[in-house]
């Protein structure tokens, strides 16, 4: 009951906004998609309030052509199951133009049939493994080619890490991209043997055992590194156990795929400064778009809140979504997804991001060490990437390609140069 | 020289009309312009030549500059691209410093400025640099940083310097730092067999990871074909037996045997060669028969069109002609020999070690199993009442811990407060749930069950609504961090010793009350017979809910413990209830021991089936709670089971 309370609160509050400019047109409809309970509300929370900051910061603008946006947000509660049933209810009983959310591949996965059903609109604004290409989704995330490949090669290339340890949370993400970086280090020559992998549940909190064995991995003398798909609040014991063990950065660096500004805040870093993460933005990153988009956010939901990239992620997707909306000149689903295509908005990193027909954006990939205040210090900074749907790493997706623009198919065979299907029920 | 220079700066400083900009820059300044771009864009694959070159410069103060490379205090000048020491001074301000000279330049906005940021791959590379200058240095710090420098790159033309330190080094922990590293790489790369010899001998059956991780590249093999058999001189660590195609292949992937030709390449050659509707006079049609393939391909190479088949004959030739074997890259059999007997040794302590690791790690689990579920042991062992908001009194707990961090800054000082205020706190909250709810619901364990179960969600949401769902930190006192560590493969973290000490003293204590007290008399009175024990002048009512709150107030303790070493989310709580009633039914409800058997069964059942199956924690579980399933059905009282009255119905 509480979640819809909550719900209707947000809508009451954001009517009661809009009722003091009079308009002639209905409002556009911004469905909020992030769990606000269970596990992952550590991280999806967040997104929900940058939305609510973003659609108030529009709002005051003038709306998009002249339209207010309402935000209707809901609870899917990190239950993945009720992602399907709460992105039914947005699209059928609420109306709503566009959804913004979605943390976890499982989630996303969950809410992609009914997506697809109703043709709606979602953005999903987090690092993902890849191997989808949805009509009805535009991931303004990062695919594997613009976190996890650069992050290993910088493993490889300059720390020269010989022997990997995977860990990650059990489910779609950890599981998918593990794959790909088996594959794409044996093709580095690192031996099958060199790689351990390991999966722990969602909110997993004894680690001093996996701690222990990814140490012993060190024993014939390479040099040890681990690539982390840990989600949620596992990360907290998970840190907080390497610290325990005096595990340095130096002798085994850690680079984390998913713990960003807002898990560190959790925590004292102290015992983690040099670790590393692996993400298209950080709050540290240096250009005067980021500092007031920074004074913005603390403005709008305190002093001691952070700023994390699935965030710029919802800035860009929601800017670009607001430029698409004005070129269409509708907010219909099929308008807005071809004006989407070449869209540019500038990113919060200094650069611009593009997006591709295969529904992902171009962005830099950028590493840092996690210092003691708890941000990063940038390390390593490339040009923009463009974001590549199928990886090139297995070779049962090397061979597909995704192009709604011209082609008009997620999932394009190049070899056959037949469209294997429309539909992502992969 | 540096004075020279100094008044060279000085003076450059003074006239600038005089002086050429070039002037002004003094060696050093020259030396890492002419590095210019390389410092500024580093890449561990590149960076070698440079950071050779300036530690080979032999010019005054280069330790210094290189050291600031390495801690990331060099800075840029974006206008003229020269190197300076820089400090902070205030935000986005930096002081910065010459660096020849030592003068301060000026203070600079950090947007005029561009940090020179080594990766810590680079980091690395400065840091074995630089251990010939700080092998000797009379900083302590910097000596443990070369050595550090030393453990984790080791290499060749380390070990004359490091060996010529020792005798001067005053430090005696250093010192035996000094050694201990002198022999491990005189075993990788001593001049003669005898020294080599005699520090493997010094470290057998020595733990550490870093001794294994100079012996095992000893023992690196490769796989060579020789023709005939072994050559001369060669380490051999043996002949492997492979099966006969593996090992033709093998042959044949060094070029000294013609390749074996598949199915598929088969296929491939016969379709390069359809004549006419047929291949090797087979018609297309009959190809489908793999036999015939066979023939046509054998009929194509006897035209001498395509390669002939590799026959049995062939291997079996192959297979006589050419030895397979294994070599050390080490070319001297006595060390390979003395390594190999010390790693031996080695590993059979390393496995027992890690077996009381696993153990110790095992115990600690259990101890946290324990103390979770020592007040549901209370509120459901000996009361009877399914409260499934136990957890979330855990819950409780933490965040009164976390409130009273940030209440009383002191680590150490707000732990030894917040236990006793955690107990407050979930006591009262026990006595308030007992009163409201629980008292109604006696001997109605469903409408118990579904009523706590309301009240846990409750909680977590108000945890929520209070506290937001980001995890909070509860932040152990300083003298907590780090870990016991016995050696290299056992070691176990403090906070957990002290959670194992907590659920020992809570086990004493729940004795204490329960078998001492009156309190305890009263209750076990009133829950074996509440209407005798009202008869004998005991107030049921009063002892209900003391006990309650009892079972609730040390389960708030449990949550500051857990906090300390988990994390403090609302969903805290729920990690653990089920857990708890896992405990507490495995173990026998109504008994403590029983609970205390419980919590070590799950515990050192969960890490063994984690040993088995190291890479899925989540399977583990799993097979961890159908065992528990199974073992209920044999045993459904619990391990310790009560008999007789106390059992109750």
């Amino acid at each position: 009951m509480t979640l819809k309370t909550k719900a209707l609160a947000a809508s009451v509050a954001f009517s009661a906004l809009m009722t003091a400019p009079a308009f002639a047109d209905d409002p556009i409809k911004v469905g909020v998609l992030h769990s606000l309970s269970g596990t992952m509300a550590i991280s999806e929370t967040t997104l929900k309030d940058t939305m609510l900051m973003l659609i108030e910061e529009q709002n005051k603008k003038g709306g998009i052509n002249g339209r207010m946006i309402e935000a209707v947000v809901v609870d899917p509660a990190s239950d993945w199951p009720l992602f399907a049933e709460k992105a039914r209810e947005l699209l059928t009983v609420e109306d709503v133009d566009v959804i913004f959310g979605s943390w976890t591949s499982v989630s996303r996965k969950s809410a992609l049939p009914v997506l697809e059903e109703l043709n709606g609109l979602m953005f999903y604004p987090v690092q993902y493994e890849g191997e989808e290409s949805s009509k009805n989704v535009f991931y303004t995330g990062a695919a594997p080619n613009q976190q996890a490949i650069p992050a290993t090669d910088y493993f490889l290339d300059e720390l020269g890490v010989e022997k990997f340890a995977l860990l990650g949370t059990d489910y779609v993400y950890p599981r998918t991209t593990n794959n790909i970086l088996e594959s794409y280090l044996q093709e580095k020559g690192i031996p099958a043997e060199d790689i351990f992998v390991n999966y722990t549940p969602f909110g997993h909190s004894d680690w001093s055992k996996i701690v222990a064995d990814v140490v012993a991995l060190g024993a014939d003398g390479k040099k040890v590194g681990v690539i982390s798909t840990i989600n949620g609040d596992a990360n907290i014991g998970f840190y907080k156990e390497l610290a325990a063990a005096g595990v340095s950065a130096d002798d085994i660096p850690v680079v984390a795929f998913s713990v960003g500004e807002e898990e560190l805040s959790g925590l004292d870093t102290t015992n983690l400064v040099g670790h590393l993460a692996a993400w298209n933005y950080f709050q540290s990153a240096d250009s005067e778009l980021n500092d007031a988009f920074i004074e913005q956010w603390k403005a709008f939901a305190g002093d001691e809140r952070v700023t994390n990239d699935p965030m710029e992620a919802h800035v860009i997707g929601f800017n670009m979504y607001v430029k698409a909306v004005e070129a269409a000149g509708t907010t219909d689903v099929d308008a807005v997804r071809e004006a989407m295509y070449g869209l540019e908005v500038p990113n919060l990193t200094g650069g611009t991001a593009v997006m591709l027909p295969n529904h992902h954006l171009a962005k830099p990939v950028l590493i840092g060490e996690i210092q003691a205040d708890g941000q990063f210090d940038i390390i390593s900074q490339t040009e923009e990437v463009p974001g590549d749907a199928w990886t090139d790493f297995l070779p049962e997706s090397a061979i597909l390609k995704s192009d709604w623009k011209d082609l008009g198919c997620g999932m394009y065979n190049t070899e056959t140069e037949t469209c294997v299907q429309i539909q992502s029920n992969y | 020289m540096r004075h020279l220079i100094a008044v060279l700066t000085a003076l450059a400083l003074l006239l600038p009309g005089l002086v050429q900009a070039q002037d002004e820059s003094g060696p050093l300044q020259a030396l890492l312009q002419d590095h210019g771009p390389a410092i500024v864009k580093s890449s561990r694959k590149t960076v070698q030549p440079t950071i050779d070159a300036l530690a080979a410069s032999d010019l005054d103060g280069i330790q210094q500059v290189l050291q600031a490379w390495q801690a990331r205090e060099i800075w840029q000048r974006k206008s003229d691209s020269l190197f300076f020491y820089g400090s902070e001074v205030a935000k986005r301000t930096y002081r910065l410093t010459d660096i020849d000279s030592g003068a301060v330049v000026g203070e600079y906005p950090k947007k005029e400025l561009k940090q020179v940021k080594p990766n810590s791959g680079v980091q690395a590379l400065i840091g074995t640099a630089l251990v010939q200058f700080q092998l000797s240095d009379p900083d302590a710090d910097l000596r443990a940083a070369a050595l550090t420098a030393i453990e984790r790159a080791p290499a060749p033309e380390l070990l004359a310097p490091l060996r010529a330190s020792i005798p001067d080094e005053p430090d005696a922990a250093l010192k035996t730092r000094k050694q201990r590293l002198a022999t491990l790489l005189t075993i990788r790369f001593g001049a003669d067999t005898a020294t080599r010899l005699a520090a493997i001998d010094a470290v057998s059956g020595d733990l550490g990871v870093d001794v294994r991780a100079t012996l095992n590249p000893l023992l690196e093999t490769s796989r060579h074909v020789a023709d005939g058999t072994v050559p001369e001189g060669v380490n051999l660590a043996g002949l492997p037996k492979l099966e006969p195609l593996v090992a033709y292949d093998l042959i044949a992937a060094q070029g000294l045997a013609p390749a074996r030709i598949d199915a598929a390449g088969i296929r491939t050659a016969l379709g390069d060669h359809i004549q006419d509707g047929t291949v090797g006079g087979v018609p297309l049609g009959a190809l489908s028969d793999p036999a015939k393939r066979l023939t046509a391909y054998d009929a194509l190479a006897a035209a001498g069109t395509v390669q002939p088949r590799v026959t049995q004959t062939d291997i079996d030739a192959a297979l006589t002609r050419f030895t397979i074997y294994d070599a050390y890259a080490e070319p001297d059999p006595a060390i390979t020999g003395a390594a190999e007997q010390a790693l031996s040794q080695i590993e059979l302590n390393v496995g027992m070690n890690q077996a009381l690791d696993l153990s110790l790690d095992a115990l600690s689990l259990a101890s946290i199993y324990f103390l979770a579920a020592i007040g549901l042991a209370i509120t459901f062992g000996v009361m009877g009442v399914i409260n499934m908001a136990h957890g979330e009194f855990i819950m409780m707990g933490a965040y009164t811990g976390y409130v009273i961090q940030l209440i009383i800054p002191d680590y150490t000082l707000s732990i030894l407060v917040a236990i006793p205020v955690a107990f407050a706190v979930t006591f009262g909250a026990g006595v308030a749930m007992e009163r409201l709810v629980i008292r109604w619901l006696y001997h109605r364990p469903l409408e118990t069950l579904l009523a706590t179960f309301g009240i846990s969600i409750a909680l977590q949401q108000l945890a929520k609504n209070i506290f937001g769902t980001q995890a909070r930190p509860l932040t152990a006192p300083a003298w907590l961090d780090g870990a016991w560590v016995l050696n290299d493969v056992v070691s176990i973290s403090y906070i957990r010793i002290a959670i194992f000490v907590l659920a020992l003293i809570f086990l004493a204590v729940f004795l204490f009350i329960m078998n001492r007290t009156r309190l305890g008399l009263e209750t076990r009175a009133v829950t074996q017979n509440p209407r005798m024990a009202g008869s004998m002048g005991i107030n049921p009512d009063r002892v209900n809910m003391l006990t309650f709150g009892l079972g609730s107030g040390i389960a708030g303790i449990a949550g500051v413990a857990i906090g300390l070493y988990a994390k403090v989310t609302s969903e805290l709580g729920s990690d653990y209830i089920v857990q708890s009633f896992m405990t507490v039914v495995v173990g026998g409800v109504g008994n403590i021991w029983g609970t205390l058997l419980g919590a070590s069964m799950i515990g050192f059942l969960q890490k063994g089936i984690e040993w088995l199956n190291p890479s899925n924690t989540l399977a583990a579980q799993t097979y961890m709670i159908l065992f528990i399933i199974l073992f209920i059905q044999f045993r459904p009282r619990g391990i310790i089971a009560l008999k007789g009255r106390a059992a109750g119905d």
